[in-house]
C-alpha cells in the first residue's frame, strides 16, 4: 500500500503530516517550518511562489499575491462580494456562479489557486520521504458544503493528488486528540481557524468516534476579527486610505491581534496613513464580542441536535488559531462549566488528525472508527418552491434516501430535478446543489411513470444521485449539473493545464537556488575585496573581479536562472587567482601557528 | 433488506436502545467504507451501500416515532393525515387560527404559555397512545398472529400517527411564530 499523507488546507495556513510507527508527525517544509502559509505569489513571467516567499510579497505585490482563497471555494460573485470589498484582489466578469481572480489576464478558480499550496505541500512530503505521494486525506471545515467540498477535492486532482477521503477538521482533531489520551466520553470541539468556524459534539467509545450533531458557520473567522480592526482603522484614519493600503493596514491590524493575545493593551501604527492608536484588550473584546457571540449560538444549536445540555459533555478541545484569543477561551469555558483543553498545538492538531485517519485508510489502526454527519439537510425542490427534506441534518454519512417522481403530461419523457441543501423552508432560502433532468422515461400516461431516485452521500459528505424507472427497471440517465461547481471537463481541462506550472515551478525554484548561490558568492567576493591579498593583483584581475560582481548583482534582478547561473561562474574564474591566494595564506598562517604550538609543547 | 433485518431484529417496535447502539458499532466495524480504501471497486461500492443502508437503518430506528411509521410503511400502509375524523380537523384549525394571532402579535404572553400546553397536552396523549399500541402489536406478533389479526393494529397505528404529526406541525409552528 502507497502512502497516504493527511493534509490540512487551512484558510491561513496549510499542513501534511504522517502517520509514522503508530504516531503521527507533521512534515516541515524546506525552510524547517511546519506551517505553510496559504499564500501564492503570481510573478509577471509566469512563475509562481507559495508559502513563506509570497508570503513576504503581500505588501509589495497586494494584486498578484493571493491569499485566504478558501474562503472562495465553491462560491459564486453574489456570496463573496462584501469580502472582495477589502481584498485586493481582481475578480473576473464571469464570476457568476464560480468566483474567478483574475492575473495577469488570466482566470483562475479557487480550486486551481489552492492546487498550488497541495503541490507545494505534496513535494514538501514526497523530498522528506523520499518517495511519491500521490494518496491524500484533505481536511475541511464541518460546516462546509456540498460544492465547497467538492471543490476541495477538484483542488487535489489539480494538484495530482488521489482524494481518497475528505474528513472534518474537528472530527481530524479529536482523532488526534483521541489517539493521543485514549478517552471516553462525550467531546466538544470549537474549531475556530482563520475563516471558519466549527463546533461538533462527540460520542467516544471503545475507538469509535461518534459524531453526534455539527454546526458552525464557513464564513467567521480570524480573517473578520482582522477585519473587524480594519474597519476601525479605516473609520478613524483622517487620510482615506485607498485599496494598495489594505495590505499594510490588514497587516498591522493581524499584529495587535496578535498581540492583545498576551498582552492587555498594543499600540496600531501604519506609517503611510499617517495612523497611529493605542488598542486595550478591553476594546478588542468589546470590539469582537458579536462575532464571539456568534460561534457561542452554533455551539447551543450543536448540543440541542445531540439532545444535550452543556453540563452532559466530558471535554471540550480548542482548535485553531483564533482559539488563542483569551475572550474565546472565556467564553467557551463558561458555556460548557470546564476548562477547554489547549495541550496540542491548535495549528497542527488538524493535520495530525488527518494522518491517523489516512492511517485507518491505509489499514494500519482498525482499532479505531470515525463516523461523521452531514451538517446540512439535503432536500429537492417540491411544488411551490417548498423545500422538502429527504435527509435531515447530522445523519450519519454515508446516507441515503429515495424519493419518488412521476409526470404531470401524458408522454412526458423528462422530468427536472433540483437538489438543495438548508435548513430553511423555501427554496430561495436554501442553497441550490445541482439541478437534473431524468430523461428517456417511456412516454406513458401522465402519473404512471414510478421513477425512484436515490439520493447517496458519501463519507466525504458528497452527494451522487441515480435513478431508476419502476415499471421498466431501466436505470435512467442522470446528467447533474452542480450550481456551483466544476464540471468534471473542466478539472480535466485544469489538470492539463497544471501541467506547464509544474515546469514553470521547477523554473522558479532554479531561480531561487540561483539566487540565494549568487548572494553567497557576492558575500565571499565582498570580503575578497577587502583582504591584503586584493592589492597584489594586477589592475586588470582587480577591474574584471569588480566589474564581474556588479553584472551578478544586476543579473539576479531578473527572473532567469541560466543567466544568474552564467553570471557566477563569470564571478567565479575573475575570483579564482585571488581566491586562491588567500586560500594559501590561511594555511601558511596555520602552518606557522602550529609550528608554535609544537614548539611550546 | 429491511431496517429491522439489517438489524437483525424480529418486527417489533420496542427497541432497547443500548443493544441498538452497540449492533450499530459492531456492523459499522464490520461495513464501514473506511476499511475498504485498497478494496477493487466494486467491494468499496457494496461497503458504501451496506453501510449507507445501516446508517439509514440506525437513524430510523433509534426514533420512536419514525421507527413506527417506517413499520407501518413496510406493511403497505401510509400516514399521509387523509384519513382524519373531522371533528379532529376542526381541533386543529382551531388552534391554528389562535396561532395566526400570535403571528400577527395579537396575544399575550399568558395567552402563548396557555397554546403551548394545549398542543403539549395533546401530544402527550398520542404518545402514550402510541406507546399502548405499540405495546398491543409487540404482543400480537410474539404470539405469532396472523397478518389478518395485526391488521387492525397497523390501522390503529396509522391513524395515531396521521393525527399526531398535525400536533407536531402545530408544535413547530408555533415555536417559530412565538
Amino acid at each position: 500500500m502507497p502512502r497516504i499523507v493527511g493534509i490540512d488546507l487551512g484558510t491561513t495556513n496549510s499542513l501534511v503530516a504522517i502517520v509514522e510507527n503508530g504516531t503521527p508527525r507533521v512534515i516541515p517544509g524546506p525552510d524547517g517550518s511546519n506551517l505553510v502559509p496559504s499564500v501564492i505569489y503570481f510573478g509577471e513571467n509566469g512563475e509562481v511562489l507559495v508559502g513563506n516567499p509570497a508570503k513576504a510579497k503581500l505588501i509589495e505585490k497586494p494584486k498578484n499575491t493571493i491569499f485566504s482563497i478558501k474562503r472562495f471555494m465553491g462560491k459564486g460573485m453574489t456570496d463573496v462580494r462584501n469580502d472582495l470589498a477589502l481584498l485586493p484582489f481582481e475578480v473576473s466578469a464571469q464570476s457568476e456562479n464560480i468566483l474567478k481572480l483574475k492575473i495577469f489576464g488570466r482566470d483562475y478558480t479557487p480550486p486551481e489557486i489552492s492546487a498550488f499550496v497541495l503541490r507545494e505541500l505534496k513535494r514538501n512530503a514526497e523530498a522528506a520521504l523520499g518517495e511519491d505521494i500521490v494518496n491524500a486525506v484533505i481536511t475541511v471545515p464541518a460546516y462546509f458544503n456540498d460544492a465547497q467540498r467538492q471543490a476541495t477535492k477538484d483542488a487535489g486532482r489539480i494538484a495530482g493528488l488521489d482524494v481518497l477521503r475528505i474528513v472534518n477538521e474537528p472530527t481530524a482533531a479529536s482523532l488526534a486528540y483521541g489517539l493521543q489520551e485514549q478517552r471516553q466520553g462525550i467531546v466538544a470541539v470549537y474549531d475556530f481557524g482563520g475563516g471558519t468556524f466549527d463546533v461538533s459534539i462527540l460520542k467516544l467509545s471503545e475507538g469509535i468516534f461518534e459524531v453526534l450533531s455539527t454546526s458552525g458557520d464557513t464564513h467567521l473567522g480570524g480573517d473578520d476579527i482582522d477585519e473587524q480592526l480594519m474597519r476601525l482603522v479605516m473609520g478613524e484614519s483622517r487620510t482615506s486610505p485607498d485599496p494598495r493600503d489594505f495590505p499594510s493596514i490588514r497587516k498591522a491590524t493581524n499584529k495587535a491581534k496578535e498581540e492583545l493575545s498576551s498582552a492587555e493593551e498594543t499600540e496600531i501604527t501604519i506609517p503611510s496613513l499617517g495612523y497611529s492608536r493605542k488598542l486595550t484588550r478591553k476594546e478588542f473584546d468589546t470590539l469582537i464580542e458579536p462575532i464571539v457571540e456568534r460561534t457561542l449560538k452554533s455551539c447551543r444549536q450543536a448540543l440541542q441536535d445531540a439532545g444535550l445540555k452543556p453540563d452532559a459533555v466530558n471535554e471540550v478541545v480548542m482548535v485553531g488559531g483564533s482559539t488563542r484569543i483569551p475572550i474565546v477561551r472565556n467564553r467557551v469555558q463558561e458555556l460548557f462549566g470546564r476548562v477547554p483543553h489547549t495541550s496540542l498545538n491548535p495549528d497542527e492538531v488538524v493535520a495530525l488528525g488527518a494522518a491517523v485517519q489516512a492511517d485507518i485508510l491505509a489499514g494500519g489502526k482498525r482499532d479505531m472508527l470515525l463516523l461523521d454527519v452531514t451538517p446540512l439537510s439535503l432536500g429537492i425542490e417540491t411544488m411551490g418552491g417548498v423545500m422538502s427534506k429527504i435527509i435531515p441534518r447530522n445523519s450519519t454519512i454515508p446516507a441515503s434516501a429515495s424519493e419518488m417522481f412521476t409526470t404531470f403530461v401524458e408522454g412526458q419523457t423528462n422530468v427536472k430535478v433540483h437538489v438543495l441543501q438548508g435548513e430553511r423552508e423555501l427554496v430561495q432560502d436554501c442553497r441550490s446543489l445541482a439541478q437534473f433532468d431524468l430523461k428517456d422515461i417511456p412516454p406513458m400516461p401522465a402519473g404512471l411513470p414510478r421513477i425512484e431516485v436515490k439520493f447517496l452521500i458519501d463519507a466525504d459528505g458528497i452527494l451522487s444521485v441515480s435513478a431508476q424507472e419502476q415499471r421498466t427497471g431501466k436505470y435512467q440517465s442522470v446528467e447533474v449539473k452542480p450550481t456551483y461547481g466544476l464540471t468534471d471537463e473542466e478539472v480535466e481541462r485544469m489538470i492539463l493545464e497544471s501541467f506547464e506550472y509544474a515546469e514553470a515551478d521547477i523554473e522558479a525554484r532554479e531561480v531561487i537556488e540561483a539566487r540565494n548561490e549568487a548572494a553567497t558568492v557576492l558575500i565571499a567576493t565582498e570580503k575578497g575585496l577587502k583582504s591584503e591579498q586584493f592589492a597584489d593583483l594586477s589592475a586588470e584581475e582587480q577591474n574584471e573581479i569588480t566589474a564581474a560582481a556588479t553584472h551578478l548583482q544586476e543579473t539576479v534582478k531578473i527572473e532567469d536562472h541560466r543567466a544568474i547561473r552564467d553570471a557566477i561562474e563569470r564571478l567565479s574564474q575573475a575570483t579564482q587567482r585571488l581566491a586562491e591566494m588567500i586560500m594559501n595564506s590561511a594555511i601558511q598562517k596555520a602552518l606557522k601557528n602550529k609550528r608554535v604550538k609544537e614548539v611550546e609543547s | 433488506m429491511n431496517y429491522f433485518e439489517v438489524f437483525g431484529l424480529p418486527k417489533l417496535l420496542n427497541i432497547d436502545l443500548k443493544t441498538l447502539e452497540r449492533k450499530f458499532h459492531e456492523l459499522s466495524r464490520k461495513y464501514h467504507p473506511d476499511y475498504f480504501t485498497t478494496a477493487a471497486p466494486p467491494e468499496r461500492q457494496q461497503a458504501l451501500q451496506m453501510t449507507a443502508t445501516l446508517n439509514d437503518a440506525y437513524r430510523t430506528l433509534r426514533h420512536p416515532v419514525q421507527r413506527v411509521e417506517y413499520l407501518v410503511e413496510l406493511e403497505g400502509f401510509k400516514a399521509d393525515g387523509s384519513k382524519v375524523p373531522k371533528s379532529f380537523l376542526m381541533e386543529v384549525f382551531e388552534i391554528n387560527e389562535q396561532i395566526e394571532e400570535v403571528k400577527a402579535g395579537n396575544a399575550t404572553s399568558e395567552q402563548i404559555a396557555t397554546l403551548r400546553r394545549e398542543i403539549e397536552e395533546r401530544a402527550a396523549r398520542f404518545d402514550s397512545q402510541l406507546k399502548a399500541v405499540s405495546v398491543e402489536w409487540d404482543k400480537l406478533v410474539e404470539s405469532g398472529a396472523s397478518e389478518i389479526q395485526l391488521k387492525p393494529q397497523l390501522t390503529k397505528l396509522t391513524e395515531i400517527l396521521s393525527e399526531s404529526s398535525y400536533i407536531r406541525n402545530l408544535q413547530r409552528e408555533l415555536e417559530e411564530k412565538a
